[in-house]
């Protein structure tokens, strides 16, 4: 399109000065041949190669674009899944919340804490009031003071967090070879790509590393990881989980049913949010239809009258009195 | 509960709410919790009983591998194999090279061109 539209200008200017010279020609009547058609075509010729060039010249030095990091150091993009609980007017599927839940507590609890959720918000969510209370007991959590001032140990209630697989980060890492295992409360929220990236994550191990890829030592190959080392090796396989509504676990299976569980631990709310969007977009309906019909009602006597003006007639023979 | 309902109690901030449910509730659901389990129960141990004849295949791994080698994703698949015989069959001094990039390409392809047939495969 520059090119083109380039080239038409130098067609102008060669037509401006084509007619100028034919002027002085005429004028002049000499018999020089400045405006012979190989001119032109010369002219046009370079013109739309100059245009081209400058054209290439500019992507060469500004089209490509940067990336500060590589490929590899940024990690492969998650594969979008089309997950069911996404969309707009979709909920959790709350057996596959208790079936993630299973997941999260026979296999990433001995290393991730969860520490943002408490017992009490698995009550009607994933498990029932006696259940929750007997997963909470199976547990001790400090209690108050005694009369000698010592600290005892108490059986947990629905009011208690779930315990946190370590003391705190030093012996995370300590007990990770240095690499500190996050909390994975709000991990859906917390990394791009969200569930896709925690899905892909934990089934992206490849059987085996790719050619040539060099990876340092304690660390394993994942490649959706930003810079494929991750510290935390596959953890999911087949059947490392009995379900006890008799699913097929399947490496997805978990992984799905686990990252339903974390995206419901990030964002509890989002069965009641989209319930209530409904809730808005429906009475907001209502009350705009109220209003419009309102407005009409109102505006009913001003859009149907009907003016009427009869000018008085000028001159003539008007005695009435005006 | 109903969505008109719900929406009347939305309308009604006066309406009753109950912090606990009734009891008697409480124990019907448990028996039809159960009950809905066992009903499950029957149905997948008829599917475990046919898979359990032989490993269980991760739907996934299964439908990628048909990806791997589906006609989409061949020129990514080409040019990866390439770059393996490449890097494989080279000597140590040369310059280093690997194959992630390429790597990344096919995974990426075989994974968007499984993404619905796996998720329509597991519950």
């Amino acid at each position: 399109m520059l090119a083109r539209s380039c080239l038409r200008s130098t067609r102008g200017v060669s037509a401006v000065r084509n007619g100028a010279v034919n002027t002085t020609k005429r004028a002049a009547s000499s018999t020089s041949n400045a405006a012979s058609p190989f001119a032109l075509n010369v002219a046009g010729t370079v013109s739309t190669a100059m245009a081209i060039g400058s054209a290439a010249w500019y992507y060469h030095l500004y089209g490509p674009e940067l990336h500060a990091m590589t490929p590899v150091e940024e990690g492969l993009h998650p594969t979008k899944y089309p997950w069911e609980h996404a969309k707009w007017n979709k909920t959790f599927d709350h057996q596959a919340l208790r079936r993630g839940f299973q997941v999260y507590q026979e296999v990433c609890a001995s290393c991730h804490s969860l520490s943002r959720v408490p017992y009490r918000a698995l009550v009607g969510v994933t498990h029932t009031v006696d259940e929750a209370k007997a997963m909470a007991e199976a547990n001790e959590y400090d209690s108050e003071p005694n009369d000698e001032g010592e600290i005892e140990k108490r059986p947990g209630k629905l009011s208690d967090y779930l315990p946190r697989p370590y003391k705190n980060d030093e012996a995370a890492r300590a007990g990770n070879n240095g690499a500190l295992p996050p909390d994975l409360s709000l991990m859906a929220k917390a990394r791009h790509g969200g569930i896709d990236y925690i899905f892909n994550l934990l089934t992206g191990y490849p059987d085996e590393v790719p050619a040539g890829a060099v990876v340092p030592e304690g660390l394993n190959f994942n490649p959706y990881f930003p810079g494929t080392g991750i510290a935390m090796a596959r953890v999911l396989y087949n059947e490392l989980v009995e379900y006890e509504d008799g699913t097929p676990a399947s490496t997805s299976q978990m992984a799905k049913d686990v990252t339903e569980f974390l995206n419901w631990s990030a964002e509890p709310e989002m069965d009641q949010r989209k319930k209530m969007g409904v809730k808005v977009i429906t009475i907001t309906l209502a009350l705009f239809a109220l209003s419009v019909w309102v407005k009409r009602y109102k505006w009913a006597a001003v859009k149907t009258r009907k003016l009427n003006y009869t000018p008085p007639s000028m001159g003539g023979k008007h005695t009435n009195g005006h | 509960m109903g969505f008109f309902s719900d929406l009347m109690e939305a309308v009604t901030p006066w309406a009753e709410v109950e912090a606990e449910a009734p009891a008697k509730e409480e124990e019907e659901e448990g028996v039809k919790d159960s009950r809905d389990e066992e009903s499950e129960d029957k149905e997948e141990e008829e599917v475990e009983e046919e898979e359990e004849e032989e490993e269980m295949v991760d739907p996934k791994e299964k439908f990628e591998a048909e990806c791997r080698e589906s006609k989409g994703c061949s020129s990514y698949k080409h040019h990866f194999d390439e770059c393996v015989e490449r890097v494989t069959g080279k000597s140590d001094d040369g310059p280093k090279e690997d194959c992630v990039e390429e790597f990344f390409h096919l995974a990426h392809c075989a994974n968007a061109c499984a993404a619905p047939k796996v998720f329509a495969a597991l519950k």
